[in-house]
């Protein structure tokens, strides 16, 4: 118990940020580098915060008492996957470099609307969010944040078992072959994207009370970036390198607290260090399985703007 | 709109539209060489403002592991005049233009070295970002400067014209960013388009294989064309700075976010489509109306988002088909 009271916060940290990387890694198992995963955790967690807070819903707050946090987590995955239908249908028809800046641009402009609107709380966003079932400690989170993870890791294990999960792997590793070969590449992709969507979605409205407070800083470029960086570093070949990726990464500053002011500068070297000598990711490096075959590349560079996989699509 | 309203916004839109051209082709002169987008580039951006501020005598303040330093204090050459602040945003800017070659030597050559995925060196200049953003803070601290005042000479402090009864207002600083940016992007577009040199870099950003296969040192064009990017960057940073103080160490962070959507949406590693983005972002933005204001940031965003849908390949952007 004392050590739950001493770690339990940084150990949800962790979980948390783990799931947050899952969530970037669903389009990925389809090979679409999607970078819009704070944006949905960003939206569900306003759906949360406003629900538990609005005056406006005080009525439903009373009739359903604890039932209203399961009815947050729905809306929010609700939400989320109608935007990320919205968002994805067009935006799935980029490819590499063109869709990763496509949604952080769809990042910023919720950004932006959250940061302005009336109904997020401007530029102070939420604050004072009620805990659900009467949670008092902050290391009870473990028990939303435990289940949740071993659910979407169940649901990975079956998914990619599964002949969706084939299919996506067969649009990663040759998209035109894939759909030469019947599989519909825009169908899988949106469905890929909007499992993420889904994912970050519900842990945002989850962790809009294990925060406390919402605001516009949940949802940013900086946040797309750590996710990419827990799925890179972890290895974004299997489900478990993103949750490592997240659990790790998340940890270091804490980890790093004594050196206060430095542990950033060293979070910084140690993306530069870790994606220069573990290429695979940690999990990648760890198993055994030999290395996916690479396409050929040119001696020293890239072929420039029209080499794989940073490739524009016009067809 | 009447008419001197309208003026007024265009001639604003293109002020701010020139520092992001000029931003924006740091970004793309890497990317049409690599085919990489060194994300680091907001940072080169931050520190070319910070190494002018240093030149032009400014002073720090409490905070940092600088505090209260003023390296070069009133009375030096490099202060109180024109010619001096001018001399500094040079020297500046050619330190913003080392740093980018530090980074290129940090992140992206032992990449290219092994051949490795392209989205590791993103990540690996999302570090380098992470790395000089927070050693800024620590140095320096997280407040924002100004630059001293009077750094552009005796200069009147604004052109003014009439026209009917209204008066159009141009600030001194609008001018000579305008000036400066378009002079720069001519002589870049002399150097890239007429010299030896830039002949060499646009065949290494044709086909670096074949590149060096006609003698062409690659290695020596990619660190030439980070230098270009970083002064550009660092001098973009001092040009902001001047107009409107600098806002931290994450003073460039924002801009670097705009910065990807100008060359997008002129089309990646286009030089006139980085000039011709970044004008029509500054156009698009000045005329955003002053009651929508707080929404200004998103519009550079939004813009971006549509051309995405339309034409992923950018104003002049050249189509790509797909390989097999």
């Amino acid at each position: 118990m004392e050590f739950l009271q001493q770690y339990g916060f940084l150990i949800a940290t962790m979980l948390q940020q783990g799931l947050l990387g899952l969530s970037l890694y669903a389009p990925l198992m389809a090979g679409q580098l999607s970078l819009a995963s704070p944006g949905f955790y960003a939206v569900g967690g306003y759906i949360a915060a406003i629900l538990l807070t609005n005056p406006a819903f005080a009525g439903w707050r009373d009739s359903l008492g604890y039932g209203i946090y399961p009815l947050t987590w729905l809306l929010a995955a609700l939400a989320c996957a109608l935007l990320g239908l919205l968002v994805g249908v067009p935006a799935l028809r980029l490819r590499g470099i063109y869709l990763a800046l496509a949604t952080i641009a769809f990042v910023e402009i919720l950004r932006v609307l959250s940061l302005n609107l009336e109904i997020t709380g401007g530029a102070v966003g939420i604050f004072a969010i009620p805990q659900p079932f009467g949670f008092v400690d902050r290391w009870q989170y473990l028990w939303l944040f435990l289940p949740l993870l071993i659910l979407t890791l169940l649901f990975f294990r079956q998914l990619s078992k599964s002949r969706t999960g084939r299919a996506f792997r067969a649009i990663r590793e040759d998209e035109l072959a894939a759909d030469a070969m019947g599989v519909s590449p825009t169908r899988y992709k949106v469905l890929a994207f909007v499992i993420g969507a889904v994912l970050a979605g519900i842990v945002g409205s989850m962790s809009a009370p294990f925060l406390n407070t919402w605001n516009a800083k949940q949802g940013t470029f900086d946040a797309s970036i750590a996710y990419l960086a827990f799925v890179l570093i972890g290895g974004s070949r299997s489900m478990w390198g993103p949750l490592v990726g997240g659990a790790l990464l998340s940890a270091l500053p804490e980890v790093l607290r004594g050196l206060a002011d430095w542990r950033l500068v060293i979070n910084g070297l140690v993306l530069v260090v870790a994606s220069l000598y573990l290429p695979q990711g940690i999990v990648g490096s760890l198993s055994r399985k030999p290395k996916p075959p690479t396409r050929p590349k040119p001696p020293t560079l890239n072929e420039g703007p029209s080499g794989p996989p940073y490739t524009s699509e016009t067809t | 709109m009447e008419l001197s309203g309208f003026l007024q916004n265009v001639l604003n839109g293109l002020a701010i539209g020139s520092v992001y051209a000029i931003f924006a082709l740091g970004y793309t002169l890497v990317f049409s060489i690599l085919g990489i987008i060194n994300f680091a580039h907001g940072a080169v951006f931050t520190l070319g403002a910070y190494f002018t501020y240093t030149l032009i005598s400014g002073q720090f303040s409490d905070n940092g592991l600088l505090k209260g330093l003023n390296l070069f204090p009133n009375g030096s050459p490099l202060s109180g005049s024109a010619w001096g602040f001018a001399l500094s945003a040079l020297i500046g800017s050619l330190l913003a233009g080392v740093v980018a070659v530090i980074i290129e030597r940090l992140a992206f050559r032992p990449m290219r070295t092994r051949s490795a995925d392209p989205l590791l060196a993103l990540v690996s200049s999302l570090g380098v970002a992470l790395v000089i953003v927070n050693l800024i803070q620590i140095l320096v601290g997280a407040e924002s400067y100004s630059f001293p005042d009077g750094i552009y000479g005796n200069l009147p402090p604004a052109l003014l014209f009439h026209l009917g009864d209204k008066t159009i207002i141009i600030r001194t600083v609008q001018v000579i960013i305008f000036a400066v940016s378009m002079v720069l992007l001519l002589v870049l577009g002399w150097v890239i388009g007429r010299t030896r040199t830039g002949k060499a870099l646009r065949a290494v950003a044709e086909n670096p294989g074949t590149a060096s296969l006609l003698g062409i040192s690659v290695d020596r064009f990619v660190i030439i064309t980070f230098f270009l990017s970083g002064l550009l960057g660092g001098l973009a940073g001092t040009l902001v700075g001047s107009s409107f103080g600098i806002a931290g160490p994450y003073f460039g962070v924002t801009f670097g976010l705009k910065g990807l959507a100008v060359i997008v949406l002129g089309g990646l590693g286009s030089i006139p489509g980085a000039v011709v983005g970044g004008l029509v972002i500054g156009l698009a933005e000045a005329f955003v109306p002053s009651q929508y204001s707080a929404y200004k940031e998103a519009v550079a965003f939004a813009l971006l988002f549509i051309i995405l849908l339309v034409r992923p390949q950018g104003l002049l952007g050249q189509a790509q088909i797909q390989k097999v």
